[in-house]
């Protein structure tokens, strides 16, 4: 990458099951208010653009994009919302810098999951309103469909999807900032009700509300300002096929696809060798070990069998979701990719307290857009720039 | 930034509001003829793109993998081959459904595509991948020209 972008400033609220005392505007001034004096910057002087990411009916409001900007900082200026994941809105931002008119520009992502009254009938509402809405069935069913094909193809098991569990609700006790950290063994996750089989309870992520600001510099402003920018050495997204007949219902195409893109950008011929840890979608604990194949961090059919063996346990030799993922931290709608992101800025500057990994200097992020979609993003970012100390 | 401390949880205010969406679904010349064969004469058909060797099911007018047109027609199923199924116990409110309901991704005979739908007549135990069903129409006098007129699939034979 010629000219490089980096992370310069991180600021979130939250993460918690609900927030009756804040609104989600208050929620997000919170973390913007964080992440500027992160970066050191004034957003009314030094930011030059913001792209946020909300889906309007997640926010109960019609063109919900245009309640966005004076939270943020951003009355009267550049501003523009993407119906996408947090990690899309992260390449927006990426490539808005990379056009040499842009030296800081600002991502937000938010949740405020808490009021949403009717979630599955706005995610059902997502589906084919001709060939698949009719059926009126809870929208649990496509991922449940998908879980049953993945595990068939994969030969991944009940026990290694509830071993993903177990990890990352672990994971999350050691970040004060999740919202379900637990202790609990496989057994109890498989013996957790069976709500769309295979699918149990605990292998559902519940929502957390939050917000997430992160802000990005050119290389020049970011060595400026920055004594730890988080290098964004590679972004990509894709889709697979979007509707449910057409779709690969066994691999995460999108993520296969977002990854190669990250890596070609990165220059990464050997993602096993080069990513040292990830943060990666687990909405269901199965996405977890579907997106780590995808991914390429281990081969087709392997991921089970590793988190089994605690290779991707915090001392493993391929740590993920040391935040706790969304199964610790909470899913936070359109901001679980920006909240995969933050861990690993944390982890980067070595901020991560007491989940700290030692001496890490390439990590991953990737998102899924949820059910029914098809839509991914993948981030590799670095410390170091190629080889070079920042 | 936050509130003052409050001992008073139910003094926090929130205000509540719901908008009714009603919406037209335009299905279009490939929408057309497949439901019309549904609801006519209980077929159900594809388009074939003889160029990527697959056959979409419903018919559609394009092919996503290589974007040419499609025009050849082709008769598919009623029979076909489970490859996901899943029970599930919640309904759209997040309410216990019982009895629960099987749903299925199956896999027509003679096309590359899956349908979505219910399955029924199957003990759960037997509701597997690999099973061998059939769409089971509605009757003639019943069918509107959409796809619940495939009441449920169940297995053949």
């Amino acid at each position: 990458m010629t000219h490089p972008v980096a992370i310069i400033g991180v600021g979130w609220s939250g993460f918690r099951p609900v927030t009756p005392d804040v609104s989600y505007k208050e929620l997000i001034y919170e973390a913007a208010v964080r992440a500027y004096a992160d970066a050191g910057v004034d957003p009314r002087r030094d930011v030059d653009s913001f792209v946020t990411v909300s889906e309007d009916f997640h926010e109960g409001t019609s063109i919900f994009d245009e309640y966005v900007p004076d939270q943020i900082g951003g009355a009267q200026r550049p501003v523009h919302t993407i119906t996408g994941d947090g990690l899309h809105g992260l390449a927006a931002a990426v490539m808005q810098i990379l056009t040499g008119r842009f030296r800081v520009v600002v991502v937000e992502g938010h949740s405020k999951a808490s009021n949403i009254l009717t979630l599955p009938h706005i995610t059902a509402y997502a589906l084919d309103p001709i060939l698949n809405r009719p059926l009126q069935v809870n929208p649990l069913a496509v991922a449940a469909l998908e879980a049953c094909r993945y595990m068939h193809e994969s030969g991944a098991t009940r026990e290694q999807c509830g071993a993903v569990v177990t990890k990352n609700r672990r994971n999350a006790l050691r970040n004060p900032a999740a919202a379900y950290g637990a202790d609990l063994r496989t057994e109890d996750v498989l013996a957790s009700e069976v709500v769309a089989s295979p699918l149990a309870r605990l292998e559902i992520s519940d929502h957390a509300d939050g917000a997430i600001v992160i802000v990005l510099a050119d290389a020049e402003t970011a060595r400026r300002l920055s004594p730890h920018p988080a290098w964004i050495r590679g972004i990509g997204w894709a889709n697979d096929s979007p509707s449910l007949e057409s779709r690969c219902w066994a691999r995460a195409v999108y993520a296969e696809r977002a990854a190669a893109m990250a890596y070609k950008m990165a220059g990464i011929g050997n993602p096993v060798e080069e990513i040292q840890f990830a943060e990666v979608d687990d909405t269901y604990a199965y996405k977890e070990l579907q997106h780590l194949e995808a991914l390429g961090l281990c081969a087709q059919g392997r991921a089970g069998p590793l988190t089994r063996e605690g290779a991707t346990a915090p001392d493993g030799c391929l740590p993920v979701n040391v935040s706790g993922g969304s199964l610790g931290v909470g899913h936070l709608l359109e901001a679980s990719g920006l909240a995969r992101v933050l861990e690993v800025v944390l982890q980067l500057r070595g901020h991560a307290g007491s989940r700290q990994l030692g001496d890490v200097y390439t990590g991953l992020a990737q998102s899924w857009r949820g059910v029914p979609t098809t839509s991914g993003a993948v981030a590799v970012l670095s410390n170091q720039l190629g080889g070079r100390e920042s | 930034m936050p509130l003052d401390p409050t001992l008073h949880a139910d003094d926090l205010r929130a205000w509540y509001g719901s908008m009714p969406v009603t919406s037209r679904y335009t299905v279009g010349p490939a929408g057309e003829r497949f439901f019309r064969a549904m609801k006519d004469a209980a077929r159900i058909l594809g388009t074939r793109c003889g160029r990527c060797n697959l056959t979409y099911v419903p018919g559609r007018l394009f092919c996503e993998r290589c974007f040419d047109e499609l025009t050849d027609w082709t008769e598919v199923g009623p029979s076909g081959t489970i490859e996901a199924v899943t029970v599930v116990h919640l309904d759209l409110d997040g309410a216990l459904l019982e009895p629960p309901v099987l749903m299925a991704l199956v896999r027509l005979d003679g096309a590359d595509t899956v349908l979505y739908h219910r399955l029924s007549g199957v003990d759960v135990a037997d509701a597997k991948i690999g099973l061998r069903v059939e769409a089971a129409f509605r009757r003639l006098e019943d069918r509107t020209g959409s796809i619940l007129d495939i009441s449920h699939f169940r297995p053949a034979g």
